[in-house]
């Protein structure tokens, strides 16, 4: 329990219509998009809305005299548990801070707030020509400050990488309040530790960013998309692959199993062929038509020298999201087969793709359970998802198993625990297996050092 | 008193806030979500709360009610959601039940409540306001809404209140022939603030028809989201008796023919009134949607710019998008407003229980008015109209607030 005290000093230091703590507002910052139960409710005691860094670093300075936990927060997207507050204390909610501070447009970089969502950067830098690529599907609602935490990426990864390949200078408040300044605009800034790097993906357990210099791009002049069908998830898969040796580089390449397809179609009223198994959709881009015609063309003939069954190229806006409609519905049409569903997150290196969804499919005719597998083939970042009803314990054990085995076949062939979604609470039990003990003891650490009274974001990552 | 019936309106809420995934989608669409941005206010904060209620996580108090009456019930999120999870409905069921719980509704409510009950009262209020318009505005500009203190008093029950349903209102199907008798519905909000453009409708519509004019009684929708079901109900009975001889009912409130047409689902369950409810809100139809129908001309075309609002029960809640356009671009210049179909922060009373935030919806309302370069900014429900009466009024003059009647 934080003393009325306290809250004095927190009110003082944010002002008072800033700090929230009745009995609803604390249950509101108790949850995050991640399928955790919602009760009991890991209410925090506090809720801090800070609107500048100078008010983060009083904030951290009075936790950490008190050793107060603090849990930051951007819009709690992420589907780890990780802006949950565990161990109550404070949730730093950096919301508020919503200011684009700089566009060099010279250097190509933008200076921004942490509480900035990413679809507005995004439109910001857009509307001058300039294309801040990384792309998670929760873009209308996730924080700069939150993809930085969670090093997030999307469908463009393939192409264009994740946050931390963008991120060039931090300002992080540290747990005892310290405002630390790490990296700049010089490209080539090599002198000491890349702290930057640090503390992205750090989901919240190093310091709270407070401002991020971010790298930009020109923005694409010309955007196409294809929809090819496969006899088979191998042949797709093999497709993306072989694309990638050729050096065509998709913007963004989804792959969808058949369970996927048959769901998609259902609900959208379709009728697919039957030969085929699987799908493609793939997002390309470049200078001008042309770039793209000779791009379309070139992976059309990989495509029906592995076998693709029909191949389409948008001809109009409407048909290219008539065809990405296929792969944005899924989700949707998948949430309305089963009261719940568990949603994963994986990575595996691209050429095993296939092999992970063999091993998924297993799993869920041994636990005689619906998983459907779909992801991001172009960069193995797969995302299986299980079908389920929290309140059947039974069916939940399975659920659980089969989960398990889903994280055993990303790593045994040489894959990840996440590609997108962090940690957080849910894949805690996993890391040592994931990063090896070595691996854990040099994070924790690092952890102490930063954190020494363990206040930051507690119970989070392992 | 808590009955069962209002156990089992927590119960169905929580069947539609079971599908959220938190995945905060509708956040942003969520126009209060925007003006005050804590967790409790957006969609996902009242879902989510919902769900805990019902799990008895959460204190079923006052506390929680003001969470769910802080809706505008604009079904902004509803578009938003990926699942298309209908938060408003959840709503209205969860204050429902609350108020149920706290022992029925407010003194505030509960007065206005039988205030609409009453045709005659709504005549003399309506009368009342009459004699208090200021005179010399002619009908083409509503200035003339009643003073705030008497607005202030009666609007809640005037016309809109929240939008109490699940499910958006299909559009009528009604065939019309030169034989449809044609009835016209006249809301309370309309009689009591802009009985000008209540007279215009029924002037358009007799250019096209014989109108019925009956003296209806309130289409009840105050009742219904200030949780006086029981009230909603009987009112739907005796307007559905009333309208029986009718073939078509039209509405120039998006409020009132929203909830006119949803009245068949509340009565699913009565054997007795089951058919004739289903028949009643089969015949319900929006003024220009019926006149889109029924090939209806615009009196005059003006050379003055014109741009749309969307009520949210009208646009939303009924798919009617494309009607009221049609006919004021062959009224006027039609301009297309940014965010036209935004809520206007009015939503039945809440612009009276919460005027801060509300004048914080309608400034930025009023920003894409501005710059469209209007002359005119037509609305299609009277608690629109008042807010766009009120954003014409903070603009200085640079533009007027017109019901779609007087327009066309
Ligand atoms: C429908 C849906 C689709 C998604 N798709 C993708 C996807 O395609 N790719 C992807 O990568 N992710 C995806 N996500 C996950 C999620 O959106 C991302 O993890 C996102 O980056 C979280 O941002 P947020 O602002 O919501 O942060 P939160 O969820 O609030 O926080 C995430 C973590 O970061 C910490 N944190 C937040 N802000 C700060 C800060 N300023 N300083 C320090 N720590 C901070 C929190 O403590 C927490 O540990 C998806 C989620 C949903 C619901
Ligand atoms: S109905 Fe409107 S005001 Fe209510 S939660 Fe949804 S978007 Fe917000
Ligand atoms: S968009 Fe829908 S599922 Fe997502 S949080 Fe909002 S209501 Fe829930």
């Amino acid at each position: 329990m934080i003393s009325e005290e306290i809250k004095k000093s927190l009110r003082r230091a944010v002002g008072a219509e800033n700090v929230l703590d009745s009995d609803i507002d604390r249950f509101g910052y108790s949850y995050d998009s991640s399928s955790m139960p919602i009760l009991p409710a890991y209410k925090p005691d506090v809720v801090v809305l800070p609107t500048t860094a100078e008010e983060v670093s009083k904030v951290m300075a009075i936790a950490f005299a008190h050793g107060i936990p603090v849990t930051p927060r951007g819009a709690a997207s992420n589907r780890t548990g990780g802006s949950v507050p565990l161990e109550g204390g404070i949730v730093l909610s950096l919301d508020r801070m919503t200011k684009i501070l700089e566009l060099d447009e010279d250097n190509m970089m933008v200076t921004t707030e942490p509480g900035v969502r990413t679809i507005d950067l995004y439109n910001y830098c857009a509307a001058k020509g300039l294309f801040f690529p990384p792309d998670p599907a929760s873009w209308k609602v996730s924080t700069i400050g939150g993809n930085i935490a969670e090093n997030a990426g999307g469908m463009r990864a393939v192409k264009y990488g994740v946050v931390s390949d963008y991120v060039m200078a931090l300002e992080v408040v540290l747990a005892d309040g310290t405002i630390l300044n790490t990296g700049g605009k010089a490209i080539k800034n090599v002198t000491g530790y890349d702290l930057k790097h640090l503390f992205t993906g750090s989901e919240g357990t190093l310091g709270i960013i407070t401002k991020a210099t971010l790298k930009l791009i020109p923005m694409p002049k010309q955007r196409g998309t294809l929809q090819i069908m496969f006899k088979s998830l191998d042949a797709a898969c093999a497709t993306i692959q072989k694309m990638l040796q050729e050096n065509i580089v998709p913007a963004a390449a989804e792959v969808m199993d058949k369970t996927s397809l048959d769901i998609v179609s259902k609900k959208r009223k379709v009728i697919l062929d039957p030969v085929i198994e699987s799908c493609a959709i793939i997002e390309i881009d470049g200078e001008d038509q042309d770039a793209l015609d000779a791009q379309a063309k070139r992976i059309e003939a990989v495509a029906s020298a592995l076998g693709a069954v029909n191949f389409q190229v948008a001809q109009s806006q409407s048909e290219s999201d008539e065809l990405w409609a296929m792969r944005r519905g899924l989700s949707q049409a998948v949430a309305a087969l089963a009261p719940n569903r568990i949603g994963e997150d994986i990575a595996v290196p691209r050429g095993s793709f296939p092999e992970v969804v063999r091993r998924i499919k297993k799993l869920g005719e041994k636990y005689d359970l619906t998983i459907v597998v779909y992801g991001h083939a172009g960069d193995g970042n797969l995302h299986p998802t299980v079908l389920c009803d929290y309140t059947d314990a039974e069916l939940m054990e399975r659920v659980h198993k089969a989960i398990d085995g889903i994280f055993e076949a990303a790593l045994a062939v040489g894959g990840t625990l996440s590609g997108e979604h962090g940690i957080g609470i849910s894949k805690k039990p996993y890391i040592v297996q994931a990063l090896g003990q070595a691996g854990v003891e040099t994070m924790k650490v690092i952890k102490q050092a930063l954190d020494p009274k363990g206040i930051l974001n507690p119970g989070k990552i392992w | 008193m808590l009955t069962n019936k209002s156990e089992e309106l927590l119960r169905e809420a929580e069947q539609i806030v079971a599908q959220c995934e938190r995945c905060g989608n509708c956040l942003t669409a969520c126009p209060l979500f925007k003006v005050v941005n804590i967790e409790r206010v957006g969609p996902r904060g009242k879902n989510i709360l919902t769900r805990a209620l019902a799990q008895g996580g959460v204190e079923p108090d006052s506390k929680a009610l003001d969470v769910v009456n802080f809706c505008l019930l604009c079904r902004s999120c509803v578009e938003a959601c990926p699942s298309k999870l209908k938060t408003d409905a959840a709503m209205v069921n969860v204050r429902q039940y609350l108020m149920d719980k706290a022992g029925g509704p407010g003194i505030k409510y509960k007065t206005l409540g039988s205030v609409m009950k009453s045709r005659n009262v709504v005549k003399m209020a309506a009368g009342m306001l009459a004699v208090l318009r200021k005179t010399g505005l002619n009908c083409l500009v509503p200035y003339g809404m009643a003073p705030e203190e008497y607005t202030r008093e009666q609007l809640p029950g005037a016309s809109s209140g929240p939008a109490a349903f699940g499910k958006q209102a299909a559009p009528a199907e009604i065939e019309l022939t030169a034989a449809s008798k044609v009835a016209y519905f006249y809301g309370c909000g309309m009689r009591m603030m802009f009985p000008e453009a209540a007279a215009q409708t029924v002037e358009i519509l007799k250019s096209v028809t014989r109108p019925m004019l009956k003296d209806n009684h309130c289409c009840g929708l105050p009742h219904l989201g200030h949780g006086l079901r029981g009230d909603f109900l009987e009112l739907a009975k005796k307007n559905i008796a009333l309208f029986e001889d009718a073939d078509v009912v039209v509405s120039d409130c998006a409020s009132c023919s929203g909830t006119l047409k949803h009245i068949a689902e509340y009565f699913a369950d009565d054997a007795e009134w089951k058919d004739r409810a289903a028949a009643f809100s089969r015949k319900v139809m929006d003024l220009s949607e019926y006149l889109v129908k029924a090939g209806y001309r615009p009196r005059q075309r003006v050379e003055a710019r014109l741009t749309y609002h969307d009520s949210c029960h009208l646009g939303r809640g009924q798919g009617v998008k494309t009607q009221p356009r049609e006919l004021l671009k062959a009224a006027g210049n039609f301009v297309e407003m940014t965010d036209a179909d935004t809520c206007c922060g009015g939503a039945g009373s809440f612009h009276m229980d919460y005027p801060d935030i509300a004048a914080k919806i309608l400034a930025s309302k009023r920003g894409n008015i501005e710059k469209t370069g209007a002359d005119v900014v037509v609305a299609s429900c009277p608690v629109c109209l008042v807010q766009m009466t009120k954003a014409a009024e903070a603009s200085g003059g640079k533009f007027k607030a017109m019901h779609i009647s007087q327009v066309i």
